[in-house]
């Protein structure tokens, strides 16, 4: 009926990569889970091309900093691959599968069925684009949530705060975030799906263009999407003002990934016109500047120091 | 003139088109969808929606429907199996796999996620039992006289048999690496071991592997022609079909059916319908001449139901 160019390179790598060498491994067992993975991997090298493809140019067109030396810049582009393409999927979805098994399991055991937002509402049953759009706005709701209490409290800002340490922001910088952060965020969206299901996953273009603007909200680029354009979808200089040196920490604005709404909902949206520096001058230099394993670890510290320290930082 | 129509009803009646009329359900797990496509022109016509992740369907004892599981979304969805239309939703955990006992009387749905196996009541649709297990049950079959229903549990390499008349588990052994597809044949158990490339013949009674028999890389499912004569093996790792002799248990003949086949439904033209997991395609074999024609369906295509007796297919 139609081509499918993800399912066929998904397809293409499942059976003459994953599937010999999950035999040879006496892994059969996870064949079903490891066509997921290679969709998601497939997924991922598409957002991280296009992403580059279009936030470059834009960056090289009208950048609101040069730096004379940006090696910061790639261990971002490490996070983004590591994120996107492969390793940080495959370990979610080896490590968390058998925990989602076993929660799903207990859960059923008492009776609860995790229900889809087209049993709560039947309009929207067999309406597949429209309940995808739903989950979409109401995941990124609940995103909101997470973010703002990541500000919120020490030890979850101080895990957090890799993510901000960045002076060098671009669309790269979008997947920087510590690992533990990072499980937090699965755990968090673990508990959406037990309330309200897991959303369809079959519009890879539709994920793909809300990935882009996370990705784009992040670039070193001179652009708004106009008085209106703003309110509608997050543009790099509204998400810049969340990064702003001044806004690190619990006195930050614009908390929304996606969608502004939130923010302007909560009052917490700051549409300003300024290009802020970004930063996090509260934390110590190797979150910025250090490899990635010295930037975990750095975090790891910070993170031990909040359960210590009576102070933001 | 009417020797001209009496010669365009002959040809109606001897084209492809009319040895196999009707519709052919196609599982795309991957796509959330049912894939409908017309049998006399192997062309998709149209897609059912699904809520998240469809893997299996079987018919109801009475014919009157085909049951759909949806096992991300936790529901079961009953389709006319002459139209496809939905007829009714029932909410359900994970049911991954099904199958209703020869006698019509139970329904049991493994919930290869959750670790479950449950046993309906087929007329109520009411809950019986729920049987926890270790772990990733998948596959069903029956004993004829449906006292004990067999289940696989990948995961831990072993068959659980489930005696339906005490509503307990009768015995729960070992039965090779990965254990998927499972059949009852001629007084025993055939189970294929996807971790391995043979079907495991297994006694009933012991739950014992009696013998081995070699099919191909990653035995996958397995299946008894509508003659009860051929025995057929989707070997999944090696992208092959093995047709053995039901009596014997010999390979006669394996065909190249790449892409990771799954099911098979057989049409009456004696050619074989087999979903190609990650090729988004269905292979339409014939037996006799080994080559195949492709049909385009939705992304990881799974279970497939073939009715021959449906109406043409209609977007």
């Amino acid at each position: 009926m139609m081509d499918d160019p993800f399912g066929i390179a998904a397809g293409w790598v499942q059976e003459y990569l994953l599937i010999p060498l999950l035999y040879r491994l006496g892994l059969m067992s996870w064949e079903d889970i490891a066509f997921n993975w290679a969709l998601f991997a497939v997924y991922g090298a598409c957002q991280v091309a296009i992403t580059f493809a279009v936030c470059l140019p834009l960056e090289r067109w009208r950048p609101v900093e040069r730096w004379p030396d940006s090696s910061a810049v790639w261990v971002d582009a490490l996070y983004t691959v590591i994120s996107r393409v492969g390793v940080l999927p495959l370990v979610t979805f080896v490590l968390f599968y058998r925990a989602q098994v076993a929660v799903n399991g207990a859960l059923a055991d008492h009776g609860w069925v995790p229900p889809t937002l087209e049993r709560l509402f039947p309009l929207l049953l067999g309406q597949q684009v429209l309940t995808f759009l739903v989950y979409a706005a109401i995941l990124d709701f609940a995103d909101y949530w997470r973010h703002w209490l990541a500000h919120r409290f020490r030890w979850w800002w101080a895990l957090h705060s890799l993510h901000h340490a960045q002076r060098q922001m671009t669309f790269w910088s979008d997947d920087r975030n510590h690992l533990l952060d990072d499980a937090i965020a699965f755990v968090w969206f673990g508990v959406i799906a037990v309330l309200i299901g897991v959303p369809p996953l079959q519009f890879p273009l539709l994920v793909l263009v809300l990935r882009f603007v996370e990705s784009l909200s992040h670039a070193n680029v001179r652009l708004s999407f106009g008085w209106f354009g703003d309110r509608l979808l997050i543009s790099p200089r509204f998400h810049r003002a969340h990064h702003g040196i001044k806004a690190a920490g619990d006195r930050s604005c614009n908390y929304g990934a996606v969608l502004p709404w939130w923010d302007m909902l909560f009052r917490t949206a700051d549409f300003g016109g300024e290009y802020v520096a970004t930063g996090d001058p509260g934390g110590e230099e190797a979150l910025a500047t250090g490899s990635y394993w010295q930037q975990q670890w750095a975090g790891l510290r910070r993170f031990g120091r909040a359960f210590h320290k009576r102070s933001f930082s | 003139m009417r020797r001209i129509t009496f010669g365009l009803l002959l040809c109606l009646c001897l084209s492809p088109a009319s040895r196999a009329a009707g519709v052919v359900y196609v599982i795309n797990s991957a796509g959330a969808s049912i894939s409908v496509v017309d049998m006399a022109t192997q062309q998709e016509v149209r897609r059912i929606p699904v809520s998240r992740e469809p893997h299996h369907l079987v018919l109801s004892p009475d014919g009157k429907s085909l049951l759909v599981g949806d096992t991300a979304g936790n529901e079961m969805l009953f389709l006319d199996p002459a139209t496809g239309a939905i007829q009714k939703r029932m909410p359900v955990a994970d049911p991954y796999q099904l199958g209703f006992s020869p006698d019509g009387k139970f329904l049991t749905v493994a919930g290869l996620a959750r670790n479950q196996i449950d046993v309906y009541d087929a007329a109520s649709m009411k809950l019986i039992k729920r049987f926890p297990v270790v772990s990733t049950p998948s596959h069903i079959a029956y004993s004829p006289d449906s006292a004990v229903a067999f289940v696989t549990l990948q995961d831990s390499d072993r068959l659980v048999a489930i005696d339906l008349r005490a509503m307990a588990v009768k015995w729960n052994e070992p039965v090779g690496k990965t254990p998927a597809g499972v059949l009852w044949l001629n007084g025993k158990v055939l189970v294929a071991d996807m971790g391995t490339d043979y079907v495991a013949q297994v006694d009933p009674a012991t739950g014992h592997v009696l013998t081995k028999i070699q099919t191909g890389k990653g035995a996958h499912n397995l299946f008894l022609s509508p003659d009860r004569k051929i025995l057929w093996v989707n070997n999944r790792a090696g992208g092959t079909t093995a047709a053995l002799d039901a009596g014997t248990l010999k390979v006669m003949r394996t065909y190249a059916i790449p892409g990771g086949p799954d099911d098979i439904d057989f049409a009456p033209d004696g050619k074989l319908w087999i979903t190609r997991r990650w090729a988004a395609k269905v292979a339409v074999l014939d037996p006799a001449t080994g080559s195949y024609q492709t049909v385009d369906v939705g992304r990881s295509p799974h279970g497939l139901y073939l009715n021959a007796r449906a109406p043409a297919a209609v977007k």
